[in-house]
Order: C-alpha cells, then sequence, then structure tokens
C-alpha cells in the first residue's frame, strides 16, 4: 500500500491510497465547515444536489441512466458531524476498467462525472434547477422527520442536544424541519458557492493502481477558484453542568431507551478509549456483563467515546420500570473503574479488541479514507498498528485517572406511554 | 475427504471446497492483501425449521416459535465459561445471527491469530450447554430484544408484508419468536433441537482473509467430531399460491409513513431458486429504475422519495419481490407497480435496459468480491441455497432478456400482490 498526501490548493488536501488488492476505485471528496444551526441545512441541500445531476446529465434520470451503464457506479453525498464540525462529502465508486467485460474505459468517465459534480452543477439563472431541488429537498425533510423511525439512532441524538446543549454539536448535521423547510434553491446555490469558496476539503482517492490525473485534474479545479479557506477547531471538549440535567419524553413505544451522557476533561485520549472498552464496548466488558448478562435488563446496554467533545455516552434499551436498576448498575460499574475493579486480564482482551478493529484498516477503501481523515484532524499521520502500540502502552494507573475524569453531565429517556 | 478447487471464469477467483469425513463442508478463500480473516460455522437451521423429524422418528416434532434464535443465545454459554471470554484472550470479534433458514457463528479478527479463534469457534458450536437457570435467565434478555424489534417500523412493515402473502408458511412468524413462545423453551427442548440441527452433515464453514486452507483444514482435522447423518427431514405446511389479504395497515410513531409492496411467487430450490432470484432482481430493478418515466413521475409528484427500493426475499417455500420505501400514498405507489409491471410484459424490455441494468448488477457482484466479510458470507449463502460460490455471476452473465420477460409474466401476479403500510400518529 502507498499513502501520500499533497497539498493541492489553498486548504485542500488530497490524497491517494494505492493497494492492488481492491477491484473497485473510490474518490472522495470532504467538504469541512463549522457546525451551525443557521447553514447546515442549506450545506446539506447543497451537497445532496451535488450528488444528483450535474450540467452534463442534467436530470435525476439521465444521471442514473448513465451511473448503471457504467456497471452500476454509485454517486452519493453524506453529510455528518465530528464534534463541532460539519463534514459533507460527495463520493463515487466504480469498478476498476480490468473487470468491465467489453474492457471499457469508466474510470475517466467517472472522473469527469465527479469533476462536474462538484465544479460543474446544473445551474439555471443563476441558482440549482428547481426541479432537481424539490426533489432532493423532499428527501432531506423526509430524512430529518424518518429520524424516529430509528428509537436508538433517534435517543442518542436527543441527548447530544441536551449534553451539548448552547454548543454547535448540539445541532442536527442535517438540520431541522424549521430551518430546512425555508431555504430555498438560490440559498442553497449561495450555500455551495460559499463552501467551494471558504470550506476546506480533504480528497481521498483508493484504488488499485496509481493515476496521477487525478491530482492534477483536482488541483486544476480548486485553483481556478479564489478561495479565503477558513480553518476549523476539531477538538472543543464541552464542560460538564454543574447539576445532571435529566430530560424525558413520552411516545407510544413499547421499550424504553436510557441514554447517559459523561464529561471529561481528560487529554489522555488513549486511556479514555482503553477505559470505554472495559467499560461497556464488548460484550466481556462491565456493562454487557452485569446489566445484561447478570441482571438480564438490558438487550443492549454500551458506551462510547466522543474524544472531540470530551463525553462518553452509555445507551441502553431497558423496560420502564427497570430505568432506576439499571442506571444504579450502570453507576456502580463505573465507580468500580474510577476504584481499580478490573483485572490485568480485562486491560489484555480491551488492547487485543481494539488491536483487532485497527488491523482491519486497510480492508475496505472506506475504511483507509476515514483512518486518514483522522489523522488529518488530530494533525498527527501515524500508522494503526502505531495507535495499537499506543494502546497498549495504557497502565492501569492512566485507565483509573481516565474513570476517575468522568462525571454525570445529562440523561436522555425516551418513555414509553405509561398505560392509562 | 475430497478437495476442490472453485474457480470463477469470469474474475479467476478462487475457493477451496472440501466435504469433510465429519460431514462439514468447508469452504475456505484465500485472500491475498486483506489483514481481517472472517469466519462463519453455520447450521440450516432458522425461524421457519419449526416442524422437523429424523431417521427413525414416527412422528414429526413440533417445537415452539423462536427456538433457533434462543438455542443462538444460549450456545455461547459453554459448561465452565462464556464463549465472549475466550475470544477476549485472541482479540477476535465474536457474534452469531439467526434468519428465517440459517444460524451462523461468526468471528472477525486479524490474520495473526485466526487459528485460535477457529479453534474457539469449531469448538463451542460442538458443545451445548444448557440448564434451566441460565435458560430462565436468557428469557429476560431475549423478551428485550424482542420488545425492541417490536419498536423497529421497518421491522414490523416487513412481517406484517409476510403474514398478508403467507397462509401457513412459517417465514411469517418472527425470528426471534414472542414473549409467550418462548416461555414454553426450556433445556430439554433446546438439546433435542440442538442434536437435530447441529449435525455436522447439516452445517458449513466459510473462511476468508489472507489465510491457507491447509492450516484451516488441519485445524478441522482436530477440532471437528464426527457425525453420523441422521437423514434429518424438515417439512412445511402446504401453502397455497394465493395471498391471506391484500393489504394491512398500522399505525406506530414514525416520522414518514413506510411501505412493504410485495409479489408473492412461487417457490424452488437451487439453481432454480438462483436463476429465478436473478431474474426477478432484474425485473425488480426494470420497476424501480430511477431513469423510468414512472419513477421519475413519481418522484417529481412527491409520492415517492430516493427511499424506493427493492428486495428478493427467498428461502424453503417462499419467495417474494418486495418494493420498499416511504410515501404518504401507498396506493398510489402499488398501483403504479402492477401497472409497470403490466406494461413490461406487454410492450416487452427494451434491449438497451435490460443490458444497463444486468451490467448495474454485475457491478454489484464484482464490489461484493472486494470485502473479505461479503465474500465469507455470500459463500456460506451459496451453499445453504444448493449452489455454487461463483454460480450468481455465472447465471447472471446467461441471462436474457426473455428469461427475465417470462418471469414477469409467469410470476409477477397482481392477484398476488400485498401492501402493508406503517402510518405515522395522527398529528
Amino acid at each position: 500500500m502507498q499513502y501520500k498526501r499533497t497539498e493541492i490548493a489553498d486548504g485542500i488536501g488530497f490524497s491517494s491510497v494505492i493497494d492492488e488488492k481492491f477491484k473497485t476505485c473510490s474518490l472522495t471528496v470532504r467538504f469541512i465547515t463549522k457546525l451551525d444551526k443557521a447553514t447546515a441545512a442549506a450545506n446539506s441541500l447543497a451537497i445532496s444536489q451535488l450528488s444528483a445531476v450535474n450540467s452534463r446529465y442534467g436530470t435525476i434520470a439521465a444521471m442514473n441512466e448513465k451511473l448503471s451503464s457504467l456497471y452500476g457506479a454509485s454517486l452519493s453525498s453524506s453529510v455528518s458531524k465530528r464534534g463541532d464540525v460539519q463534514l459533507l462529502a460527495v463520493g463515487a465508486s466504480w469498478i476498476t476498467d480490468k473487470y468491465t467485460i467489453g474492457g471499457e474505459n469508466i474510470s475517466r468517465e467517472m472522473l469527469e462525472i465527479l469533476r462536474d459534480c462538484i465544479f460543474s452543477p446544473r445551474i439555471e439563472n443563476g441558482e440549482f434547477d428547481a426541479e432537481t431541488f424539490a426533489i432532493t429537498k423532499k428527501d432531506l425533510l423526509d430524512r430529518i422527520e424518518a429520524e424516529i423511525n430509528n428509537k436508538r439512532g433517534y435517543a442518542i441524538a436527543k441527548a447530544s442536544e441536551i449534553a451539548y446543549k448552547g454548543e454547535p454539536a448540539a445541532n442536527s448535521c442535517y438540520g431541522t424541519d424549521e430551518t430546512a423547510s425555508p431555504v430555498t434553491s438560490a440559498q442553497a446555490f449561495e450555500a455551495y458557492r460559499k463552501l467551494l469558496e471558504t470550506a476546506c476539503a480533504e480528497i481521498y482517492f483508493v484504488a488499485p493502481e496509481d493515476d496521477k490525473s487525478v491530482a492534477e485534474m483536482f488541483a486544476e479545479s480548486f485553483g481556478a477558484l479564489d478561495r479565503k479557506p477558513q480553518p476549523v477547531t476539531y477538538r472543543t471538549p464541552s464542560p460538564a453542568k454543574s447539576e445532571p440535567e435529566t430530560a424525558s419524553e413520552e411516545y407510544n413505544v413499547r421499550q424504553a431507551k436510557m441514554v447517559m451522557t459523561f464529561k471529561t476533561s481528560s487529554e489522555d485520549k488513549e486511556a479514555l478509549k482503553m477505559m470505554s472498552l472495559i467499560f461497556g464496548e464488548t460484550p466481556v466488558s462491565k456493562l454487557f456483563m452485569n446489566v445484561r448478562e447478570k441482571l438480564s435488563l438490558c438487550y443492549y446496554c454500551a458506551c462510547r467515546t466522543y474524544f472531540p467533545k470530551g463525553a462518553l455516552m452509555v445507551d441502553s434499551g431497558v423496560e420502564r420500570d427497570n430505568i432506576d436498576k439499571a442506571r444504579e448498575e450502570i453507576l456502580r460499574q463505573l465507580d468500580d473503574m474510577k476504584n481499580g475493579s478490573f483485572t490485568d486480564s480485562d486491560i489484555e482482551a480491551a488492547v487485543l479488541a481494539v488491536t483487532n478493529g485497527l488491523t482491519a484498516i486497510g480492508d475496505t477503501p472506506s475504511s483507509y479514507a476515514g483512518w486518514y481523515f483522522e489523522c488529518f484532524c488530530n494533525d498527527e499521520l501515524i500508522t494503526p498498528q502505531q495507535q495499537a502500540e499506543r494502546y497498549r502502552a495504557v497502565t492501569r494507573d492512566r485507565i483509573i485517572e481516565a474513570a476517575k475524569s468522568l462525571s454525570l453531565d445529562s440523561i436522555y429517556l425516551m418513555l414509553n406511554k405509561e398505560a392509562e | 475427504m475430497n478437495r476442490e478447487m472453485i474457480k470463477s471464469k469470469k474474475t479467476d477467483d478462487t475457493c477451496v471446497h472440501v466435504k469433510h469425513s465429519s460431514g462439514l463442508d468447508i469452504y475456505v478463500t484465500e485472500m491475498k492483501g486483506f489483514s481481517s480473516v472472517e469466519a462463519l460455522f453455520g447450521t440450516k437451521y432458522g425461524s421457519i425449521n419449526t416442524m422437523f423429524r429424523q431417521k427413525g422418528d414416527a412422528d414429526y416434532t413440533r417445537v415452539p416459535e423462536g427456538i433457533a434464535h434462543f438455542l443462538e443465545h444460549k450456545l455461547f454459554e459453554n459448561e465452565d465459561c462464556d464463549v465472549f471470554e475466550l475470544y477476549a484472550k485472541t482479540g477476535a470479534s465474536g457474534n452469531a445471527f439467526t434468519s428465517f433458514d440459517k444460524t451462523c457463528y461468526i468471528f472477525s479478527c486479524t490474520k495473526d491469530n485466526y487459528k485460535e479463534s477457529l479453534k474457539i469457534l469449531l469448538d463451542f458450536v460442538q458443545k451445548p450447554y444448557f440448564t434451566q437457570q441460565t435458560v430462565d435467565k436468557e428469557q429476560g434478555i431475549i423478551g428485550q430484544e424482542i420488545q425492541m424489534t417490536n419498536d423497529n417500523p421497518y421491522w414490523r412493515v416487513f412481517f406484517n408484508m409476510l403474514r398478508c402473502m403467507y397462509h401457513e408458511h412459517p417465514v411469517k412468524i418472527d425470528i426471534a419468536g414472542t414473549k409467550e413462545s418462548i416461555a414454553q423453551i426450556d433445556a430439554d427442548l433446546l438439546y433435542k433441537c440442538y442434536h437435530t440441527f447441529y449435525n455436522l452433515n447439516n452445517m458449513a464453514l466459510s473462511i476468508a482473509g489472507d489465510i491457507s486452507a491447509d492450516d484451516v483444514l488441519a485445524i478441522c482435522d482436530e477440532y471437528l467430531n464426527d457425525c453420523e447423518d441422521k437423514g434429518l427431514e424438515t417439512i412445511f405446511p402446504v401453502e397455497p399460491d394465493s395471498i391471506v389479504q391484500s393489504e394491512f395497515r398500522e399505525i406506530q410513531p414514525v416520522g414518514t409513513s413506510i411501505f412493504n409492496i410485495g409479489y408473492k411467487c412461487r417457490a424452488c430450490d437451487g439453481e432454480e431458486r438462483l436463476r429465478k432470484a436473478t431474474a426477478a432482481a432484474v425485473a425488480a430493478s426494470l420497476i424501480t429504475d430511477a431513469s423510468s418515466e414512472m419513477y421519475q413521475r413519481l418522484l417529481k409528484e412527491g409520492t415517492i422519495n430516493s427511499s424506493f427500493d427493492y428486495e428478493i426475499f427467498t428461502g424453503d417455500g417462499y419467495f417474494c419481490v418486495i418494493f420498499s420505501g416511504e410515501s404518504e400514498d401507498s396506493v398510489k405507489v402499488r398501483d403504479s407497480i402492477a401497472a409497470e409491471t403490466k406494461r413490461l410484459i406487454n410492450e416487452g424490455i427494451p434491449e438497451k435496459d435490460f443490458q444497463r441494468i444486468k451490467k448495474s448488477a454485475y457491478g454489484a457482484l464484482i464490489r461484493e468480491l472486494n470485502n473479505v466479510e461479503a465474500v465469507a458470507n455470500n459463500v456460506i449463502n451459496s451453499h445453504m441455497d444448493g449452489v455454487g460460490p461463483f454460480d450468481a455471476i455465472e447465471v447472471l452473465s446467461e441471462l436474457t432478456n426473455p428469461d427475465v420477460a417470462e418471469f414477469m409474466k409467469n410470476e409477477l401476479i397482481k392477484d398476488r400482490l400485498v401492501m402493508s403500510v406503517v402510518e405515522k400518529e395522527a398529528e
């Protein structure tokens, strides 16, 4: 595997990952901007417009017909958040020319399609064309509405709103019904124009063979723009509330959900991750073995760390009547972590589990892109193997300190309505 | 022990297949350059296998709904420890799933420690240990799992659709069963099901990654216990071609109303099923094709959004073509699907569209070969379906426009079209 990153324009990084084992090529352009309630929806709409049509394939029908003729090549957009930052990606993936039946050169076509999507979108009268915009806007509004369909994800999103109240990370990366509904095609186009001018971007090309023309193509296109990139802050720890806050809502559901958010000011990323693994990330963790296996309270009760915000969340699905019991047990297990009630075997198991995950990086194109983007955000280029070594070096004392640094910030409860 | 090398004529990918002396079918896919290893040890035993007998049994045994899934949970407990504790020593990520027609035990790990993980997998699946106490404990956990899936509107809309289609076939029952059905499960019943279905002659192992077939087989030789083929017979009630009811609606706390609209088709097995499913996938792709007039009309008027998609759902005794998505006017979606199906049958499929959709399907199969997890899964699924690991790509390349037209004419019948909707609550 060969990895190389070059700055091809002001605030624009181009990374190529060449790994001969792949049968596909993938190319992703990830715009990075501040997550702001006022612009999140317009940015989301702009990015989804870019992956729907371009000046050459000007309707969804025409674009789809072209992509399916290129062996089902994919063109997609995604919106996500990392801490207080909004990430807006447009990506394409296709099988390499070698695997086409007729030896077609689909790589060149896909590169041009993606380039045109970003730099030559379909515009009518100085804004995105109305028909496609109406379709992508309905898609976004439906997506926002449908968040409740996934109860576990919805509960975590609601918990984030409470935990990060007043901070950008409290906002949805897509925007809300209220902020997305009024956005016009002209406003979305302005958001697109502003992204090209001010957002930083990281581009990832993952393929079995190098193709220098890809970087050149983007260097030329971005180089032609008058850019004033605005840097973002990738890590903005969230302060813990002076008193833990509890919020609850009732829904017509059968199972209640409880999400507990803890905050930390610890800078010891590796120790926090090790603590989280032992506490509740694996099937031998304290939460799994006790809250689920011993007390049979939950089907899932797990934790995860959000280092960019200095937070750790524990989420569980539990009977309403058992919420107090589950909360007490979760806090008891955290106290055990703080008191050092875990074994060397627990530490070794955590190292092995996290190493297992790190070793798999590089087995899919998206995992390469994800890893190198994290390295970029952390301003440090290391290999997954080096990261694994850092976990191995974490001592018991550091894990205890990490656990002690956590304080309860807030609890979100999604409750089933009680029988009347 | 018969060892064969299976090779894809289209991509040159290979897979080693061994019919092991223990009775187990073993598939090893060597994938150079990948760091992770994926293994599945599975039995042809899922939620639909509720009636069975073995050679010498006079009568069929009927078991409670959800028992295959319950058994999957319980197999993770050995007599002396929890299986996850063993995996914790290798770092492997262990898991399992129960579907309609199979149960698989999985691990993914690094290529450096797959041998130890494989030993754990082969060992624990062959060593059941159930007591009434551990069975009782699991009732609470699975009870919560059932509650969780009942709150999942995508799960609800799917099962409601199956219940509209199937009169008798157990595919209509929930994989995890119900709180009431799992309450009937005890340790003796679990042992009975285990000894019936976890016979190596009814099982397969698929492992993929940068590994050596010789090393895998040496571990299998050491860890597999010889099994006598006991002539397992599973039976299903006679299922008529007709549907139960054409429509079912349920209200749930969802943000957008969702639908599953499906054609009930006649079931078949083995290669015939693969050919039929391939034709069905191309037919459904044509119906949901984003460049079609129907799709564009529904999209532009806001009846559907980009979630509109299809799935071919098949197994022992069931076969259906399902269209899913979000809409506040699912009746219009259903009627449009029926009309588009009729139009394609009457007017024929344009050859250009057929070739385009076929290329797209081919691309999707190539993509799957890029991924260790997908390869290991596809190989075991193919075995369980009675076809070879690379047959899908061969069958697709042989598929013709008339094959698809014939499938549509014979199977996409309006009288066998059902619709299930989960509607949002009134505001």
